[in-house]
């Protein structure tokens, strides 16, 4: 990915011969995940049918750990900010936070798509025939009319195998999966515009088709990705939009150009204000900031619950990583007149969030708007345009996308006959079937409304008192009302789960195979940890700004 | 030491968590009261270690998340000792009362384990948000103590109660992080911002925060017009479970008001003494009132804990109205507030633990049901009725030593307010002699109750175990003061000498 | 200033008043002849299949493959055209660049390839 915008760059500079310097050691952890992906689709490609799961799971795990791994050794040499790739990435603290909570994140994300012993062969569409070339023919088979049935035909029949009996999981999902992290590694690691646009469709794409491929439930899982793609692209085409206009204002699309520009110019404020609120939009879609969030229940719904859980942590580290680089390093000199706009879009996405969430009665909607609920407060951390501001943020976003990955981890245990039993009434009385499961859940919940001792107190803890000290009192106090009525949604399902009596035909709980267990664990001793020893962490989202 | 107390239950409590439920009921039930007992035996071999002259004791401070400046800082003083060994003294009546317990013993005796640490913790926290990670542990834990073993609408008077307390805990987070900002540099701790009282001076800011912080505490104390979770959280609460949300929970509250809200707001509470008297005596006048026209025995205590709150609330505010009166008066008005948590906290988890056996012998608090119980249980008949004389500030007992003293405080600068209050007393007297008339005198009436014994069983060994010491406590504070007084007294001047900078 | 834009506003004037006109005047003046092929899709080219009832019918996925891989390659060329008009200036990075970006371009070729995408029925 990297390459092919570094021809385009250079072939725009006809004259200049010297290739920009690259720091490759800085850059490596991308540079493995994108050449990881590419493998993958090789395997895709060459390894017999029977192998691919195996090695598409092992190469996944080991590009990441080998990517987390490079990324600590770079990291501890304590490096210098810097930028490179002619500036289009810039390379600093925050980067580097952001890789490490993206490549943990994508790390529990593939460890529970990887999962196949839950849902026989995998929560995936199932291989298909032996060539994915659907002849005209099979395509439109016979349907007399009802889009619902043109938009999702019934899963093609498992093709007969000895071996197996459940037919094996497409693995396409893994390299998608890496592509669109890789994505998100640029992304928030973007220093110009077009940079980051380009990142924006990376991870969104491969998103995009992943959303669809769940095997139950073929047609909200479609329909699900349909709606993500159309406005996706829909997003997509605001952020450009504003890319072109605050291109036409300052003249660059580097971050630091536009900053320039803001400090003290006499160009025309429409065309800043307009393509900042545009490219703001983009993100803020990005990050299922309400009033941009209507994609997000549905997707969230429709998705697999696997993928689910990586769109909703890694998505909006990356998002959120965004936005933060976008507002702290182009626009912050133009904060006075712009910032009472996002004040606004932080309440009503806390609002949304919080007051919609009540009346949902599926698990996965009601996490979907806890997510946007959680987005408003993010959005608080990333407009205090601070430096605690931004570690706060910086910190919550770990805190709230681990937490994300084990709720959903525990949501793909809890199953019927037909699938993942999502609607609330199936958990009442989970905790009599299943104390263990119960108990982490309502620990994770408990997480997720911020009770002390978990990480979700420490993340709202330190955005709101960074909030404070930038003097936004009164957006603290809505954001605490706020967590109060999240806290109601959350405290519900704990009551349905522990303190009601279990339907009889309700839901059985899988045994998590050794990959969700791995996931779940994950998200359950980091919530604790972040929760009761916060400071390393605190002190490494802390050590420095963005560099541009 | 303090981290000992402290942390004791919650070890004992990850023990015994590794213990399988079948080894049956006895083996939780016994280590609870082996556990509160040890940590009982802890706090007064602290008591006995502890010099009243000395301000902060035990202190200790370890760095916890030195960039936000919050430390894991705990000690005692005159103001914490007696309600820690209140809490260890009321968790241990509860352990052994709970001997009976037969649902779900196990998640019980774990979680009152850990709600015990957490109850210690907050009275031992110097600092604010180690103050609040236990004030919000405690509602979590009281939520699922009163959702799980609760009766009647127990869910949703658990529910009504994390609400209302964790909206009042956000409040109060924001008023903390209101006064740690103020200060320079960012601190939680509590001895540090009361040195400096950083928003000396700082007009509506000061006032905000001091008013985010007040319905916080006022939320979990509870004061009228705050108090509606109250209620239906004790009636539909297990006996146990009432006893330490009365005896401990709303302590928290009042303390806040004496460890946070006076000496680090000091200005500010001057300012505001006056509206800190209205709300306390209309606590006082609102809680008798309602408390009167109950029918139901427990939710009758619960609005006379509404009311006892109240004189607190009096006490305190009144120790913030500098004009009229001298700094004795105003230093015994906060004795009397501290002596007036120890007393409520024996006395009123008595009251419960008493209701709890109305409940377990007949599965009902319904006052007009019972009748002339005295015949069939002279000794709890006899028990509740000295416990209740106790309640109502009779002389001999606990409850006069501390509504005298809150009164002879506060009559200077709150005259009015005083004399109100003093209405409260008579109507509480009035309504706890009325109870004891209808239920324990006149014919033999009892409810029926499937599956219940012919008669009332009388207290049994192991009841009268729990109770008793509780109330010979209350007695033994009435009669002879002194031990705790003098342990008050220093902590009560040098509040009052913070307050009056 | 605005001098420069007056051709391009006189432009975009003519084209929309050509389009107005050419769809105001078809009516007026055309034959009025019908027959099935005028109620189709396209008048040329290939037929929707299945024949649409209310609301249209499907494009058979096949097509979209294709339009796909020739967007891909089409994508490849406007990549490797200007690299070879100024290779010369560009040195050994750009050579390196190149080769990297047809070699992962290749991988997506060599994907589609193994499993089929190029069978045309």
């Amino acid at each position: 990915m990297g390459v092919t915008t570094q021809t385009g760059a250079v072939i725009l500079a006809q004259q200049s011969i010297a290739p920009p310097p690259i720091h490759y050691s800085a850059i490596a952890p991308v540079l493995i995940v994108l050449g990881a992906a590419c493998l993958a689709v090789l395997v895709e490609a060459f390894v017999p049918r029977r192998l691919r799961w195996s090695v598409q799971v092992g190469l996944s795990l080991c590009t990441l750990v080998a990517a987390g791994a490079w990324l600590v050794v770079y990291a501890r040499g304590e490096p210098m900010g810097l930028t490179t790739l002619a500036d289009t990435l810039a390379i600093d603290t925050p980067t580097l936070f952001l890789w490490g909570t993206l490549l943990v994140l994508g790390l529990a994300s593939i460890l529970l798509i990887a999962d196949r012993s839950v849902e026989p062969g995998g929560a995936f569409v199932a291989e298909s025939s032996a060539a994915p070339s659907p002849s005209p023919r099979a395509a439109s088979g016979g349907s007399t009319g009802g889009t619902a049935t043109s938009i999702a035909p019934a899963p093609t029949p498992a093709p007969a195998r000895a071996t197996a009996s459940v037919a094996e999981m497409r693995t396409e999902v893994f390299p998608l999966g890496l592509f669109s992290l890789g994505g998100m590694m640029v992304f928030c690691a973007a220093n110009d515009l077009l940079t980051m646009f380009i990142a924006l469709e990376a991870l969104s794409l491969p998103l995009y088709v992943m959303c669809g491929l769940a095997r139950r439930r073929r047609l909200l899982s479609q329909e699900a990705a349909v709606k993500y793609f159309l406005l996706g692209a829909f997003a997509s085409a605001f952020f450009l939009y504003g890319l072109a206009l605050l291109y036409g204002y300052a003249g660059s699309v580097e971050l630091s150009a536009i900053a320039d520009a803001t400090a003290g110019s006499l160009r025309s404020d429409t065309l800043l204000f307009a393509g900042l609120g545009l490219l703001v939009v983009g993100l803020l879609f990005k990050g299922s900031v309400g009033p941009f969030h209507m994609w997000t229940p549905d997707v969230y719904h429709g998705a697999p619950t696997a993928v689910t859980g990586f769109m909703a942590a890694c998505t909006k580290v990356a998002a959120f990583g965004a936005i933060l680089r976008v507002l702290h390093v182009a626009f912050e000199a133009s904060s006075w007149e712009w910032h009472w706009v996002l004040w606004t879009v932080a309440v009503v996405s806390m609002v949304i969030g919080a007051v919609l969430g009540l009346t949902q009665s599926d698990i996965k909607r009601m996490v979907a708007y806890s997510s946007i609920a959680h987005a408003g407060f993010l959005l608080i951390g990333a407009i205090t345009l601070t430096d605690e501001g931004l570690s706060a943020t910086l910190f919550y976003l770990l805190a709230y996308g681990v937490t994300t990955i084990a709720v959903f981890g525990v949501i793909s245990l809890v199953r019927t006959s037909e699938g993942e039993a999502t609607h609330l009434s199936a958990w009442s009385g989970l905790a009599k079937r299943s104390p263990l499961i119960a108990w982490v859940f309502t620990f994770l919940l408990l997480a997720l409304a911020g009770i002390p001792l978990t990480s979700g107190f420490m993340g709202k803890f330190v955005v709101f008192s960074a909030a404070l000290t930038a003097g936004m009192a009164p957006l603290v106090v809505i954001a605490l009302v706020a967590s109060a009525v999240a806290a109601f949604f959350y405290l519900r399902v704990i009551v349905l789960m522990h303190f009601n009596e279990p339907a009889p035909d309700g839901p059985t709980v899988s045994v998590p195979g050794a990959f969700t267990t791995a996931a779940i664990t994950l998200g359950v001793v980091v919530t604790l940890l972040l929760g009761v020893l916060p400071t390393p962490v605190l002190d490494w989202a802390s050590v420095g700004g963005f560099v541009s | 030491m303090l981290s000992l107390i402290v942390f004791l239950p919650l070890v004992a409590a990850a023990v015994l968590a590794a213990v399988p439920a079948s080894v049956g009921r006895r083996v939780f039930a016994v280590s609870w009261v082996v556990v509160a007992a040890a940590d009982l035996a802890l706090v007064v071999a602290a008591w006995i270690g502890y010099d009243p002259s000395g301000g902060m004791a035990y202190e200790q401070q370890l760095p916890w998340i030195p960039t936000a400046g919050v430390s894991y800082h705990v000690g005692i003083d005159g103001l914490s000792l007696p309600l820690v060994a209140v809490t260890a003294g009321l968790f241990l009546a509860c352990a052994i009362y709970s001997l009976r317990q037969t649902h779900r013993v196990k998640s019980f005796v774990l979680l009152f384990l850990g709600l015990q640490t957490v109850s210690q913790g907050l009275f031992t926290a110097l600092d604010l948000i180690l103050f609040f990670v236990y004030f919000d542990l405690s509602i979590v834990g009281m939520y699922f103590v009163i959702a799980r073993w609760g009766h009647g609408s127990a869910k949703r008077s658990a529910l009504t109660f994390f609400l209302y307390t964790f909206i009042g805990s956000l409040a109060l987070l924001l008023g903390f992080i209101g006064l740690s900002l103020a200060a320079q540099p960012h601190t939680f701790d509590i001895v540090a911002l009361a040195r400096a009282a950083p928003l000396a001076g700082s007009g509506a800011y000061g006032a905000l925060v001091l008013l985010a912080i007040g319905i916080g505490l006022a939320i979990k104390t509870p004061t009228v017009p705050f108090h509606t979770w109250l209620p239906p959280a004790h009636t539909d609460a297990p006996a146990a479970g009432s006893a330490i949300l009365a005896g401990v929970l709303l302590k928290m509250g009042t303390y806040g008001f004496v460890r946070i809200a006076m000496p680090l707001l000091p200005e500010t509470w001057r300012q505001y003494a006056s509206v800190v008297v209205v709300v306390g005596v209309l606590s006082v006048l609102y809680g008798a009132l309602v408390a009167l026209a109950q029918e139901d025995f427990k939710r009758m205590i619960a609005y006379t804990s509404v009311n006892h709150m109240g004189y607190i609330i009096l006490a305190v505010g009144a120790a913030g109205i500098l004009a009229g009166s001298d700094e004795q008066a105003r230093s015994l008005a906060v004795t009397g507030a501290v002596t007036q948590m120890v007393s409520h906290g024996l006395l009123t988890g008595a009251l419960f633990l008493l209701a709890g056996i109305l409940y377990d012998r007949r599965d009902s608090y319904d006052m007009s049901a019972y009748s002339g119980l005295a015949g069939p249980a002279p000794v709890f008949a006899g028990v509740t009725g000295l416990v209740a004389f106790a309640s109502l500030g009779l002389p001999g007992f606990s409850g006069f030593i501390a509504e005298f003293q809150i009164f002879t405080g506060s009559l200077a600068s709150a005259t009015v307010a005083t004399a109100l209050a003093l209405l409260g007393i008579l109507i509480t007297a009035g309504l706890l002699l009325r109870a004891l008339h209808r239920v324990f005198l006149g014919s033999l009436r009892i409810p029926d109750a499937p599956g219940a014994a012919r008669d009332f069983t009388d207290l049994r060994p192991s009841e009268a175990a729990s109770i008793l010491p509780l109330l010979a406590m209350a007695i033994a504070i009435g009669v002879l003061p002194r031990f705790l007084l003098d342990v008050i007294e220093p902590a009560a001047t040098a509040l009052i000498g913070m307050v009056g900078r | 200033m605005l001098d420069p834009y007056i051709p391009l506003v006189l432009m975009f004037a003519l084209a929309l008043g050509f389009a107005v006109f050419s769809v105001a005047i078809a009516p007026l003046v055309g034959p009025r002849r019908y027959n099935k092929a005028k109620f189709d899709a396209y008048e040329c080219g290939i037929e929707p299949s299945p024949q649409p009832t209310v609301g249209g019918g499907r494009m058979p996925v096949a097509y979209y493959l294709t339009a796909m891989l020739f967007i891909l390659f089409d994508i490849e060329m406007v990549f490797l055209y200007p690299y070879a008009v100024s290779a010369d200036s560009l040195g050994m990075f750009g050579v390196a660049a190149v080769v990297l970006f047809i070699a992962t371009f290749g991988f997506a070729d060599l994907y589609v390839w193994y499993r089929g995408g190029f069978e045309w029925n």
